[in-house]
C-alpha cells in the first residue's frame, strides 16, 4: 500500500446530493481495493484562478488515503469519464503504508488541524507576520 | 562614475531554511502567492535568494497549484 493524496474539483452547482454521491463513490473505490481513507476535507466552493470548462468557481475536495497503485488508476479513470469533475491531481506521499503508519498519519493531521484552529483565531497576527518576516530579512545584515 | 550602479549587497538567506514555520505546500496558495510575480511568474532564486533545494520544491508546488487552478498560469494573482 502506498500513501496518496488526491484533490479534485467538482462543478459548483451540483447540489449536496450529487456531491455526496461522487465523494462516496470515490471513497468506495479506495476501500474496495483494501485501502483506507485517512482524511477527507471539503474545502468548499472556491474561485478558480482561470476558467475550466466555462466555470469560474469550483468545489474542492481533498482526500488523503492509503491504497495500492491500481486504485489511483481506477479513480482517475472514473474522473476522466465523469464530466462533473473539472480537475484532479494525485500526489504520492509515501511508498509504504501499514496500519501503524495510517494511525500515525491520522494523528498528525488531527494535531495539525488543532494547530491551525489556534492559528485562525490569531489570523490578524498571521497576516502581519508575512510583511514582518520580509522586513526582518532585510535588517538582518 | 566612481561608484558604479549600486547592486543589492545584502546577503540573502533562504526563507525556508531560516524559518522552519514556513512550509512549501501546493495546497497553500496564500503563501505561494508571495513567491510569484503579480502576473503569476515564479520569481527566480537570484532575486529571493532561495536555496536550490527549496527553489526546486517551490517550483514543483507552484506548478501543482496551477494545475488545480489555485494559481494562474498567467494573469493577475489578485482575485
Amino acid at each position: 500500500m502506498r500513501h496518496y493524496e488526491t484533490t479534485y474539483i467538482l462543478r459548483p452547482n451540483l447540489g449536496e446530493e450529487q456531491l455526496t454521491e461522487i465523494i462516496d463513490r470515490t471513497n468506495a473505490i479506495v476501500t474496495n481495493d483494501g485501502g483506507a481513507i485517512i482524511f477527507l476535507d471539503r474545502w468548499g466552493v472556491k474561485r478558480l484562478a482561470y476558467e475550466i470548462n466555462k466555470e469560474v468557481q469550483g468545489y474542492y475536495i481533498y482526500l488523503n488515503y492509503a491504497a495500492p497503485g491500481k486504485t489511483v488508476d481506477e479513480i482517475e479513470r472514473i474522473f476522466r469519464i465523469d464530466d462533473r469533475v473539472l480537475r484532479y491531481l494525485t500526489v504520492k506521499l509515501g511508498d509504504t503504508m501499514n496500519a501503524e503508519s495510517i494511525e500515525a498519519e491520522k494523528q498528525r493531521i488531527a494535531e495539525k488541524a488543532a494547530a491551525s484552529a489556534v492559528a485562525e483565531s490569531e489570523d490578524a497576527e498571521v497576516d502581519e507576520f508575512d510583511s514582518e518576516a520580509l522586513e526582518d530579512e532585510s535588517t538582518e545584515d | 562614475m566612481s561608484q558604479p550602479k549600486k547592486v543589492f549587497t545584502r546577503r540573502r538567506v533562504c526563507r525556508f531554511c531560516t524559518d522552519k514555520d514556513v512550509t512549501i505546500d501546493y495546497k497553500d496558495s496564500k503563501t505561494l502567492r508571495s513567491f510569484v510575480t503579480e502576473r503569476g511568474k515564479i520569481i527566480p532564486r537570484r532575486i529571493y535568494g532561495t536555496c536550490a533545494k527549496h527553489q526546486r520544491q517551490l517550483t514543483e508546488a507552484v506548478k501543482r497549484a496551477r494545475q488545480l487552478a489555485l494559481l494562474p498560469y498567467m494573469g493577475s494573482t489578485q482575485f
